[in-house]
């Protein structure tokens, strides 16, 4: 088996600045899995912000450029489209090249594997047409390949962002940017180079759900209150074809957690990260981490991360004193570190011990209220100036009028309606409701029903609003029959949604998907939480969530988030399972000696 | 937590787990599970979940075919679908000595009552085109073995547990149990102490760390064997197929995973549960010679766990003769999932009844290893 | 705006050789060095797969090969990642229905 002093798995800026550095001093194999060098950057397109020692305003795939030109100059083993599959005692790394698994040893290991996308998880999120920022990327930046015509872009950091304005460079229209948070997550001259593109930045704003059948046709989003929850009625439909999920990294921890390295979550750095200190080193004395797996953030800080790791496995392995060289980068990533932008990474930081000088940090604020009415009475809501005067024929008691032009929309005076309700049955259009709301919290509404099975006494059903979206649940309190085949059904329902409920139905089994591998949704996490079953590794036994080819890459934070919120324990303090070999789904013929294969 | 119980069982794997439903069951108040991590965290969540009839002690084949009695009955008994499946065992020979040895086996096992039968190798190609026959001499087959989902089947148990009044308590764990004058009076755990007289020690392979509480010693030791699962492929594979010869196991989960397993070539002591590149190499090697199909299949996940080995590979069951009301079910040695329900049953028996009644299960006393009794050849 | 992009602003593409791949026995252009999943994209396939349990269509999310979300049967081996393959002359790339056949 070949050894080396230095083994470095992952070629992204982190990774090879660090190679180059060793490369100087110790016999050194950097290992990726994609056919070329570059990591991240080889997909950016804008130019990157920093200073010149660290390419500032050089373009992402120019930086990548200069690297990997820089790293082939050196005494470096460097091995592409090498996919590392686990590390194994006796500080052995197992990598796939070509169908073929190959065995390599070090002394030292520096894991740079970054970070992949986090997933959102809302109805039919698993649609053709529903891509990762980066995959759109790929698609675009490196294939040339069109990704598709509308877009709809989740999350306003500065991937979103950049990747909208990635977007109108190709000519593609970038109908709306989402963002749930009441501020822009992203930097305000990214923001700014969007917005006076005509891109309007929702703030408030989430999904609901994507539309089609076999490919995305539209999206439905909606405001959203303090709690991220949807405001009822502020539901919209937009066509799109494709939508972009860029809500954030999740650091590549797996191999990591393979090395035997301690793994902590903070949130602030991207989730589960390997604990280290300042100068890179895990808890394994042979292990070090840099770039986007010890924190999400730039490729200017994974550049310097790199270089410090590098010069302290020199320093380990050789003994050469790198004192000076190591303290000028320390206090440069502090210099990268000090802005108000970076105040998550420096507070995340500090819970892992390193300390960096601090700045003061940006406040949040909040939202709006409604109104209400009173009695059981019509609602008529008939704008339109159409030829038509059926409801003030058949109100005996004079409370609807219409007037001599029957094109003239009508007038209605509540104190002199009884609530008889025959309106409602007599309006051809179903343009009339009828309302009560008095002092209790529920409001009830009736409304003109001409669907089969007809809904009986308390049951439970959906509301729904004018664009069919569901509003709340709510319980049948009455079913008035008529000849005329226009029933009125009677419901109860929380006092705030009687402006939005226009429909009922009955409730429909539809829930997010969490998992994409096995195909599990929302719905079913919840109910065998709901049973009592809270463990992480149960819930994962019973639904074989995490359990499928991607390993729980996608869907295991999203598990622990909805065990967080339902059992009100901190996610930190949740078990999470254990990551175990291969990391990615490899054929047996991988490992096939001799000729055979 | 309760500070008292009738029964304490400790470790919530599916042995622990099947006899306190059974207890339960049989009317039993008060019964208590004390499990350190979660459910199915010991060697029954790693393992392969095979449920097979055929093997070489007489004994064995009685527990296990009482077992396939009651997993046949478990979902509506236990009130949960473990994907059990009885798509048959298939174990191959390749030698002389090995036909011989599954041509007496399978006449034991007839004796039994099993149906079992001897396949030519002409007829395992017919039913199974699949898999790679040279060398094969004969087959060893019965329809009625199969396998399930331990996992689930743990937890379903640990529900229906709770459901029926028992406590199952979780992330708890046994650190010292109190006897006085030969007589249990309490379990000591890190959540608190419980008030009992009776215990039952179901720990896996650590259950010789519980014998040492009160001063027995119980000659069992964990043992590494590794495993791993593929991604889900349509179902093509019915039975699971054993081959000592070329050590390993491969069955077709409901789900449509693959898997499989060997005896570690050289094995790691059983608190080493890690996971080697060796075991990728040669499973695949030979998974893929005698499967040929499966060559381009995804290996998605690796893990192993301890067996808990006993000395003649056959469980030990038995009360102490020391302590009263301390009775130990273990050493079941890789096959401890497919014997549960039966154990479960004839060691809820002994302490209502006194003695087992459904199963007579004498032969797994302690005492046998005095006499020297004859070794379970057929273990992977 | 379908297909591949000939003229971006920032980047220039250069294409490798043209190679000819099939998708449900279709002939369907590619180039070297493309991904299955880039080149049935930009011929306007984005439906990969069926699903095992809930047979929904899926396409590729992460095309990095991280979501094993694209897989897809290429020349008879079912499950196989198709963002992560590079296309080859006479391939034969099929719609995965279920969990794939290996018989
Ligand atoms: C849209 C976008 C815009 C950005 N803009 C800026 C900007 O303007 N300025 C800035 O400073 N930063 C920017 N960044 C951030 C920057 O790109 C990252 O912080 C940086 O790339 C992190 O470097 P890294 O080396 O840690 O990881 P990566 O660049 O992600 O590289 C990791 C490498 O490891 C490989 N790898 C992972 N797992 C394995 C495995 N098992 N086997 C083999 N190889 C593996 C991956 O394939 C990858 O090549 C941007 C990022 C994005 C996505
Ligand atoms: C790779 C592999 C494959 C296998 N394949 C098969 C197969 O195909 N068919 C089959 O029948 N069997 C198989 N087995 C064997 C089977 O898994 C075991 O025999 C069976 O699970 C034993 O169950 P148990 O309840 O005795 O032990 P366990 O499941 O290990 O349960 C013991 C429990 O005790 C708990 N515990 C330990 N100490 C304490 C304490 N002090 N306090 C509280 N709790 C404690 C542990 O946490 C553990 O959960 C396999 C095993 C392995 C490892
Ligand atoms: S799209 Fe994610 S693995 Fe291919």
């Amino acid at each position: 088996m070949k050894e080396y002093d230095a083994i470095v798995i992952g070629g992204g800026p982190a990774g090879m600045s660090a190679a180059s550095v060793l490369g100087d001093h110790v016999k050194t194999l950097i290992l990726d899995e994609n056919d070329a060098l570059g990591g991240q950057l080889v997909k950016q397109t804008h130019k990157f912000f920093g200073d010149h020692a660290h390419y500032a305003s050089k373009r992402g795939f120019e930086i990548a450029k200069e690297l990997t030109d820089e790293i082939y100059k050196k005494p470096v083993d460097i091995s592409t489209a090498s996919t590392v599959i686990g590390i194994y005692p006796q500080n052995t790394v197992a990598y796939v090249k070509d169908g073929r698994e190959e065995l390599v040893r070090y002394k030292k290991l520096l894991i740079a594997t970054g970070a992949m996308e986090r997933q959102l998880p809302f109805i039919n999120s698993d649609l053709p047409g529903v891509y990762g920022a980066g995959a759109i990327q790929t698609l675009m930046n490196q294939y040339g390949i069109f990704p598709g015509k509308r877009f709809l872009i989740i999350g306003s950091g500065n991937i979103g962002l950049i990747l909208a304005y990635q977007l109108a460079q190709t000519g593609a229209e970038v109908r709306m940017i989402v963002e749930a948070l009441d501020k822009v997550g992203g930097y305000e001259v990214h923001a700014n180079k969007v917005k006076r593109l005509g891109i309007p930045i929702l703030l408030k704003h989430t999904i609901v759900k994507a539309m089609g059948d076999e490919s995305v046709q539209g999206v439905v989003i909606a405001e959203v209150d303090d709690k991220f929850g949807v405001i009822p009625g502020t539901e919209k439909e937009i066509v799109v074809d494709t939508i972009c999920v860029s809500v954030g990294l999740i650091p590549l921890t797996e191999l990591a957690e393979q090395a035997k390295c301690k793994i902590e979550y903070i949130p602030e750095l991207g989730g589960y990260v390997p604990v280290r200190d300042e100068r890179m080193h895990t808890t394994n004395s042979d292990v070090f981490v840099a770039g986007d797996l010890s924190s999400i953030e730039e490729a200017t800080t994974a550049i310097i991360e790199g270089k410090l790791a590098a010069m302290q496995i020199v320093k380990d392995l050789t003994k050469t004193d790198l004192g000076k060289e190591i303290s000028d980068e320390l206090k440069t990533l502090d210099i990268f570190r000090s802005g108000p932008k970076s105040f998550k990474i420096r507070k995340g930081l500090e819970k892992m011990g390193i300390k960096v000088p601090e700045i003061e940090v940006p406040k949040l604020f909040q939202t709006p209220i409604e109104n209400a009415k009173s009695k059981l009475h019509a609602v008529i809501e008939c704008t339109e100036e159409i030829p038509c005067n059926s409801c003030e024929s058949s109100c005996k008691f004079d409370a609807i009028k219409v007037g001599e032009n029957i094109n003239t929309p009508p007038i209605f005076d509540p104190s002199k309606c009884t609530g008889c309700a025959v309106c409602v049955t007599a309006c051809p259009g179903l343009a009339i409701f009828m309302e009560k709301l008095d002092e209790s919290p529920n409001a009830t509404i009736g409304i003109p029903y001409e669907f089969l099975p007809l809904p009986k006494f308390n049951e439970k059903m959906w509301g729904m609003d004018k664009e069919g979206n569901y509003v709340c649940d709510l319980t049948v309190k009455r079913v008035v029959k008529n000849p005329n085949k226009t029933n009125i059904v009677y419901v109860e329902l929380p006092k705030e949604f009687v402006d939005d409920v226009r429909h009922v139905r009955y409730p429909k089994k539809e829930s997010p998907f969490v998992c994409r591998c096995e195909e599990v949704t929302l719905d079913q996490i919840e109910k065998i939480i709901d049973s009592g079953i809270t463990d992480f590794e149960e819930i994962k036994r019973m639904t074989r969530i995490t359990m499928g080819p991607c390993g729980g890459k996608n869907c295991k934070m999203i598990t622990l988030g909805i065990i967080s919120r339902k059992t009100g324990i901190p996610i930190s303090k949740l078990s999470h399972g254990t990551s175990r070999p291969p990391v990615k789904p490899t054929e047996f013929s991988a490992f096939l000696r001799g000729d055979e294969k | 937590m309760i500070d008292r119980a009738s029964v304490v069982v400790v470790g919530g794997g599916i042995v622990g787990s099947a006899i306190a439903f059974n207890l339960l069951k049989m009317g039993m108040k008060n019964v208590c599970v004390i499990e350190r991590s979660y459910v199915s965290s010991g060697s029954t969540g790693r393992c392969a979940g095979g449920i097979r009839q055929q093997w070489s002690s007489s004994m064995n084949v009685k527990l296990a075919m009482r077992s396939v009695k009651l997993f046949e009955q478990f979902e509506k008994e236990v009130g949960m679908n473990i994907e059990y499946y009885q798509g048959g065992y298939l174990l191959l020979a390749y030698t002389d000595s090995e036909s011989d040895d599954f041509v007496k086996n399978v006449k034991m096992q007839k004796s039994q009552g099993l149906d079992v039968d001897i396949l030519t190798k002409h007829e395992i190609k017919e039913k199974f085109p699949f898999i790679n026959v040279e060398g094969v001499k004969l087959g060893s087959w019965c329809k009625s073995d199969g396998h399930a989902n331990p996992q689930i089947a743990n937890i379903a148990y640990a529900i229906a547990i709770r459901k029926m009044g028992g406590e199952f308590i979780t992330h708890t764990t046994v650190t010292g149990i109190d006897v006085q004058n030969g007589q249990i009076v309490g379990v000591q755990t890190d959540n608190g102490y419980i008030h009992t007289n009776t215990v039952i020690d179901a720990a896996g392979f650590e259950s010789p760390k519980i014998g040492e509480m009160v001063g027995i010693t119980i000659p069992v030791y964990g043992e590494r064997h590794q495993i791993l699962v593929t991604e889900a492929v349509n179902h093509f594979l019915d039975p699971l197929v054993i081959n000592f010869n070329h050590n390993y196991y491969v069955r077709q989960t409901r789900h449509g995973s693959l898997i499989m397993g060997q005896g570690d070539v050289n094995p790691a002591p059983g608190e080493d549960i890690g996971n080697t590149i060796e075991f990728l190499e040669e499973m695949s090697e030979k998974m893929v010679r005698d499967f040929p199909i499966i060559k381009n299949v995804h290996i998605v996940r690796q893990w192993s766990g301890a067996y808990d080995m006993s000395p003649d590979a056959q469980p030990i069951i038995d009360e102490s003769k020391s302590v009263s009301r301390f009775i130990y079910a273990t050493g079941f040695s890789g096959h401890g999932f497919m014997l549960a329900p039966a154990v479960g049953e004839a060691v809820a028996e002994m302490i209502i009844y006194g003695r087992t009644v459904t199963t007579d299960i004498s032969n797994l006393k302690m005492d046998r290893f005095a006499i020297g009794i004859e070794r379970e050849h057929n273990v992977v | 705006m379908e297909g591949r992009i000939l003229e971006h602003p920032i980047l220039s593409f250069t294409r490798q050789k043209r190679v000819r791949i099939f998708f449900e026995g279709n002939e369907i252009e590619a180039y070297e060095g493309e991904s299955v999943a880039a080149a049935l994209h930009a011929a306007g396939i984005k439906v990969l797969r069926y699903t095992p349990i809930n047979g929904r269509p899926a396409g590729f999310f992460c095309a990095v090969g991280k979501c094993s979300s694209c897989l897809m049967e290429i020349d008879g081996v079912p499950n196989v990642r198709s963002c992560m393959t590079k296309v080859r002359d006479g391939m034969q790339v099929r719609r995965q229905h279920g969990k794939g056949d290996l018989v």
